[in-house]
């Protein structure tokens, strides 16, 4: 850029250019000088300082405890968001083809959809015992109802004229449902996939929180429960460094195939 | 409504009524009690005023963490909306936040705020604020530039169209967002109750677990759904009310967005 | 035309967008565009489509700038030749009607022709009056309560004419404003803009692509050329008022002028 070329307004866009990061920089310092002011301020007992926390992770991680629990967390959440996510997805194709079932099913659906899917926590220990079955069909319970919701959406949004369309051509019904149908929901259901992710993580915590004996959960529980505040403030860090990892990668791969989906869509959540 | 649709409905739902009636005969009441038990001990909860007592603690934790989460996040965005700079500095902050998982904080406010209402209302409010905040941001953004230009050339000042296009025009998208965390609002609560309460619906649903007393367990599953979709169909009519200038193609996506 | 000052002179515009990221720069859309409009003049202005003739509107307006050029009114500078801050409306002086009704879908029929006076602080006796009239005058009455989508397009349009007119800027410009509607709504609205005009007259510059339209309107037309649009030719159109816009086109002068701009417009 060399100064002749540049107009006088070109200084005040470089400035600004540059306030932004810096002022995100200053914000993020802020926030962690306001976190250790609130430890001097209101003790270590309730709000362990940054230090603290780093280094009990760091203990965590060394001691392999960090390892194993996050095992048995992912291992909850993947197995559950394949049951839950392969039903789920399912589903929606099958009452496709039955509208009248469809229409007659609604009132129903709609009101399972109300229901918050965590309150069903309680039940399934009562089912499953406190072992791994439980938290699995938990996250697959939440799984199931967001590709549902969201498949469903994307089986009514098909434009019955390119149905038909299709039928005049003579095409059979396999070919309809790869062409059109299939093309339609993709877009739906991997939207939902990439909600259901970080939602069957967190679902599984959450499981934890209710009744395990390992896992990132439970961790975060029994450290509550007696008074361990570092442990709690920790294994809440890990948790969430996890689940926004775990965003950042979908959305990554999202922005590459699907780019051109509305922002609204995602606001779902 | 068609009448043929109706009737389909009415069997369905008779259908899935006697399943569940098979399935308690065929297991046994322990894991499904049945649908005659699960009426009368709701008809008994009801009448002793027991099953209100529950219900308004889990209400009540919703409702204030929603408008204490929720209102704050209504306005952000348009304070924001005259400082690019100050958005685009807090953007990631925001985004960041959104992601954070807020029931793993749960265990977190109950630590600090003890194991009443508050570490419930504090849930809710930082579900809730975030949904609400993106929600009214996209509406804010999306203000018609043209009514705006429109509006300077007949004299209107910044204030002026703040509040006459601005506002109204991002109302909708308010009352989306709140329209979205309302399940949300009342999951958040419910969580917060299984871990650590002693009232609530949430709590019923724990007490009644632990004791295998699955027809409680059932009642206050079904008061929940009813609650939430009660709640859902009130807050649509208010928005309705409101909205009344939409045109008709609008609301109509609006509802079947809201489903 | 006569010794009277102009109400509005422009001198010399010019107007390019900045250039996209990649371009070296980007082309012009008005160049040296220069022309004077009378007082209580109907000026029309046609040229083809998409020739920059909105932007012209747009930076007379002052809700966009110009890269060149002089603008004048009423003797005052709006824009000098090294720029200007925008002042949209020049303080309410310079009248816009849009190509889009821009209604404010949230408020009732009354209160969006009402929104500038109220906003402006006018809202008299006076000005109820002169609502008043104009309800009347383009068959609004009734219709006041009503919400912009319960009305048809051509009761939007004329909301939106009127919603100008009430606050009585000496100078109004419309882009295109009867483009949208069908053939039949056009005659009514036209019709009712003359007569409108009549009521009051006030300095209008007509922007449309529609030839006859402009001729039939207007007591001067402008034609411009394609990108980069300067004034390539100026007709007065002699035409007696009241015109009868139903059989004008029948009328001896209406065939040549439209023969002349048709040529000049290829």
């Amino acid at each position: 850029m060399t100064v002749s070329a540049i107009r006088p307004v070109f200084p005040a866009i470089q400035r600004k250019r540059l306030l932004v990061p810096v002022g995100r920089i200053a914000v993020g310092a802020a926030c962690l000088a306001l976190w250790q002011f609130g430890t001097i301020a209101i003790g270590p007992r309730w709000l362990p300082g940054p230090a603290d926390t780093v280094g009990r992770i760091w203990e965590l991680a060394i001691s392999g405890e960090l390892f194993r629990d996050t095992i048995v967390t992912f291992a909850e959440a993947a197995t559950g968001m394949i049951v839950g996510g392969v039903a789920g997805a399912a589903l929606p194709f099958a009452l496709r083809l039955s509208p009248r079932l469809l229409a007659a099913l609604e009132p129903l659906i709609s009101a399972a959809f109300g229901l918050p899917k965590l309150a069903l926590a309680p039940l399934f220990i009562l089912w499953f015992g406190i072992g791994i079955t439980t938290k699995v069909m938990f996250v697959a319970s939440i799984v199931f109802f967001l590709l549902f919701y969201n498949g469903l959406a994307g089986i009514l949004s098909i434009d019955p004229r390119l149905v038909a369309m299709l039928r005049v051509a003579g095409a059979s019904e396999w070919i309809i449902n790869r062409e059109i149908v299939w093309n339609t929901a993709k877009p739906f259901l991997f939207s939902g996939l990439k909600i259901a992710l970080p939602r069957a993580l967190s679902g599984a915590v959450v499981g934890e929180f209710i009744a395990a004996d390992s896992g990132l959960g439970w961790y975060i529980q029994n450290a509550r429960s007696i008074n361990d505040a570092t442990g709690v403030i920790a294994g809440v860090a890990i948790v969430t460094v996890l689940v926004m990892a775990v965003n950042a990668a979908l959305q990554r791969v999202q922005a590459r195939s699907l780019a051109w989906r509305p922002i609204a869509k995602d606001m779902a959540i | 409504m068609k009448w043929s649709v109706l009737i389909d409905r009415f069997i369905a739902f008779v259908l899935v009524i006697a399943g569940w009636q098979v399935c308690s005969i065929y297991f046994g009441p322990i894991w499904f009690s049945s649908p005659l038990r699960v009426l009368d001990r709701f008809i008994e909860e009801a009448r002793s005023g027991d099953l209100w007592f529950q219900t308004e603690y889990t209400l009540k934790a919703a409702l204030y963490g929603s408008l204490l989460g929720g209102i704050p996040a209504a306005l952000l965005p348009f304070a924001l909306r005259r400082h690019p700079v100050a958005s685009a500095i807090l953007d990631p902050y925001l985004v960041g936040g959104y992601g954070v998982p807020k029931l793993a904080l749960a265990p977190l406010f109950i630590l600090w705020f003890g194991v009443d209402l508050e570490p419930k209302v504090a849930l809710v409010a930082s579900i809730v604020s975030f949904l609400v905040f993106f929600s009214t941001a996209a509406g804010v953004s999306a203000v018609n530039a043209q009514y705006v230009s429109a509006a300077r050339v007949f004299g209107a000042t910044e204030r002026d169209i703040a509040r006459h296009i601005v506002w109204p025009g991002a109302i909708p998208y308010v009352f989306a967002g709140f329209r979205i965390a309302v399940p949300y609002a009342i999951g958040a609560a419910v969580v917060g109750e299984l871990i650590s309460a002693n009232r609530g619906l949430g709590f019923l649903v724990q007490s009644g677990a632990t004791d295998f007393d699955t027809t409680l367990v059932f009642v206050a599953l079904t008061t929940l759904t009813v609650l939430v979709v009660t709640i859902n169909l009130f807050v649509s009519r208010c928005e309705r009310w409101l909205l009344r200038w939409r045109p008709p193609q609008q609301r109509l996506a609006a509802g079947a967005a809201g489903a | 035309m006569t010794a009277a000052p102009p109400i509005l002179e422009v001198r010399g515009l010019a107007k390019r967008f900045p250039p996209r990221s990649g371009q070296a720069s980007s082309p012009w859309i008005l160049a040296d565009l220069s022309f004077c409009v009378a007082e209580q003049e109907f000026l029309t202005i046609v040229g083809p489509s998409g020739a920059g003739k909105s932007t012209l509107l747009n930076i007379l307006a002052q809700v966009d700038d110009a890269t060149e050029g002089r603008i004048l009114f009423r003797g005052e500078a709006i824009r000098t030749a090294n720029g200007t801050q925008l002042k949209p409306g020049w303080n309410c002086q310079i009248g816009y009607v849009t190509q889009d009704d821009n209604l404010l879908p949230w408020r009732t029929m009354i209160e969006n022709v009402m929104l500038p006076l109220r906003l402006q602080g006018r809202l008299d006796v006076g000005a109820k009056d002169r609502v008043a009239e104009l309800l009347r005058a383009t068959n609004l009455i009734g219709f006041e309560g009503y919400y912009p989508h319960e009305l048809s397009g051509g009761m939007r349009k004329r909301a939106s004419l009127i919603r100008t007119l009430a606050y009585d800027p000496p100078i109004i410009l419309m882009d295109e404003p009867f483009s949208a509607v069908d053939a039949q709504t056009r005659a009514h609205l036209q019709q009712d803009l003359l007569r409108l005009w009549n009521l009051g007259r006030k300095t209008i510059i007509f922007v449309t692509h529609d030839i006859s339209e402009a001729i039939a309107l207007g007591d001067r037309l402008l034609v411009l050329s394609k990108s980069p649009a300067k004034v390539i030719a100026e007709h007065p159109i002699s035409i007696r008022r009241p015109r009868d816009l139903g059989n004008i086109y029948k009328l001896e002068g209406f065939g040549d002028i439209f023969e002349c701009v048709r040529r000049a417009l290829q």
